[in-house]
């Protein structure tokens, strides 16, 4: 009898202990919302001025954050380094950003650039919805947003883009199907003439020399910006750019800066000769990105 | 004795693996046409279950019917050869359905049974079936439902984390699934010439 209800004592104590919160917070961050997507497990927490949408559970480090006060001051370095795209195509008239998360890019372009069309697509459902919710993420004459997978958006638009983004890639975990050869080539497909493909990548891990010899085999241009204070690196990729890197002086005349973001520092970081170990072509049917991503460099 | 159970031991472990292999590997030929979300492997999960559960009871027919092993064996033969022609079958099943169906949940729950409907059905016979022979044989049956059933599993196993944690990122999926065509269909070949079932007539 005393077994039986010490028993019982227990399972409901270590019931209660299941149903305790995971984690605890400091203080000066309120968390504003929590919850789960078909993709993704989601936070969004505040401290002060600076709010964020997190991904993944407690240690990983995805996130994108906006300043409220601020909301075009980028806080992670490449979200600013991706404009180094009108750098390559000042008079860009269409863009389409495949990976939205808490919407800075199309904030930017709401803010500073009005009389650009941007198209965001986002694969998750409920991440295009907080970013509604508790970022500045609204649809505009010259803002739409699509949920769904950015290869298939691609696959399927009609339309033709001056730029393409590609910023769906986390820390831990690549969409494998958005690194191959196959979906480079498409994205080549959606471009005006002198289009270009814009994609952030890491350049610490070994992914990075299969990314950009994937991207050699599909552009004829292919140019590497490195983050100065981060891992990060943007790949811009062309066949027939407008301007390059020595043309930057002449580009910058037309536009010098995005609002808070100065594209002269911007330029400074093209790396004209990129050291990549020899790596394979990844492809849809040969791709082991998530293994190379987890290959530390040298 | 021991050979004809050293054979279907071999047989278990080969089918058992290569329907988990096939089920790892059908995300990333789903992938570049219907994307990579949970709902890819929502219709992964389910067609396979479907294709288990309906060739579970195609195989426990099929052998009170006839009784022989060879039967199954011509079938698992048929199974294999399929396999090795998806790689050249799965991009054109995914782009033409992708083009069709537009919701992803619904495309590549049709493309999965396109693609995997008949061999993993006759895959999943292997084991309903082999218990049915052994029952047949009753006095030799050293091999109860349940151990069948374990060396299946157990060859699931090494399928699913040999494909998901190596061969994936050795090999390019179309040589894996087309190996795994080749290795099944040795696999279901040569028992033909061995005589199997003679030499189960005479436990």
């Amino acid at each position: 009898m005393k077994l039986r209800i010490l028993f019982v004592l227990g399972m409901v104590l270590l019931a209660v202990w299941a149903l305790l919160p995971l984690h605890t917070v400091s203080a000066e961050t309120k968390v504003l919302y929590e919850g789960d997507s078909i993709y993704n497990h989601i936070r969004i927490d505040q401290a002060g001025e600076e709010r964020c949408m997190l991904f993944g559970r407690y240690k990983d480090k995805r996130q994108t954050c906006l300043n409220m006060s601020k909301p075009d001051v980028s806080i992670f370095e490449y979200t600013g380094m991706m404009f180094v795209g009108f750098l390559f195509h000042p008079d860009t008239k269409d863009v389409a950003l495949i990976g939205l998360g808490g919407g800075y890019v199309p904030t930017v372009f709401s803010r500073h650039l009005p009389s650009v069309r941007i198209d965001s697509i986002e694969v998750d459902p409920l991440v295009y919805k907080m970013a509604q919710k508790y970022f500045f993420v609204k649809a505009a004459p010259m803002q739409t947003f699509t949920v769904a997978d950015g290869r298939q958006y691609l696959r399927k638009t009609d339309r033709k883009y001056d730029q393409i983004w590609v910023d769906a890639f986390n820390t831990d975990y690549i969409p494998v199907h958005l690194t191959t050869k196959e979906f480079l080539q498409l994205a080549k497909s959606r471009l005006t003439k002198n289009g270009i493909v814009v994609q952030n990548v890491h350049n610490s891990n070994k992914l990075f020399d299969a990314q950009v010899s994937t991207f050699r085999a599909v552009f004829a241009n292919v140019f590497i910006f490195n983050g100065k204070s981060s891992g990060n690196a943007i790949i811009v990729a062309s066949d027939n750019p407008l301007y390059r890197p020595s043309d930057f002086k002449q580009s910058l005349k037309s536009r010098a800066r995005i609002g808070e973001i100065r594209l002269k520092e911007e330029a400074h970081k093209y790396a004209p000769v990129i050291e990549i170990a020899k790596a394979s072509v990844l492809t849809d049917d040969y791709n082991p990105a998530n293994f190379l991503l987890h290959q530390e460099h040298r | 004795m021991i050979p004809v159970y050293a054979v279907l031991i071999v047989i278990l472990l080969v089918f058992g693996a290569a329907i988990m292999s096939l089920e790892i590997l059908s995300s990333n030929l789903m992938s570049p046409y219907f994307g990579g979300s949970v709902y890819i492997w929502g219709s992964i999960i389910s067609s396979f279950m479907i294709h288990l559960s309906i060739g579970y009871v195609a195989g426990g027919y099929l052998c009170k019917k006839v009784s022989k092993l060879s039967p199954l064996m011509a079938l698992l033969s048929i199974a294999s050869l399929w396999v090795m022609f998806i790689p050249q079958m799965h991009p054109a099943v995914g782009e033409f359905l992708s083009d069709r169906i537009t919701d992803v949940r619904y495309g590549s729950l049709a493309a999965m049974n396109v693609i995997f409907f008949v061999p993993i059905t006759l895959m999943a016979m292997v084991s309903p079936y082999i218990i049915g022979i052994l029952s047949i044989h009753k006095k030799a049956s050293g091999l109860s439902a349940g151990v069948v059933l374990f060396i299946s599993t157990l060859g699931s196993f090494v399928g699913t984390n040999a494909t998901a944690f190596y061969l994936i990122n050795l090999f390019p999926v179309s040589s894996i699934v087309g190996g795994i065509g080749a290795g099944c269909l040795a696999v279901s070949v040569v028992p033909l010439f061995l005589g199997l079932d003679r030499k189960l007539e005479k436990i």
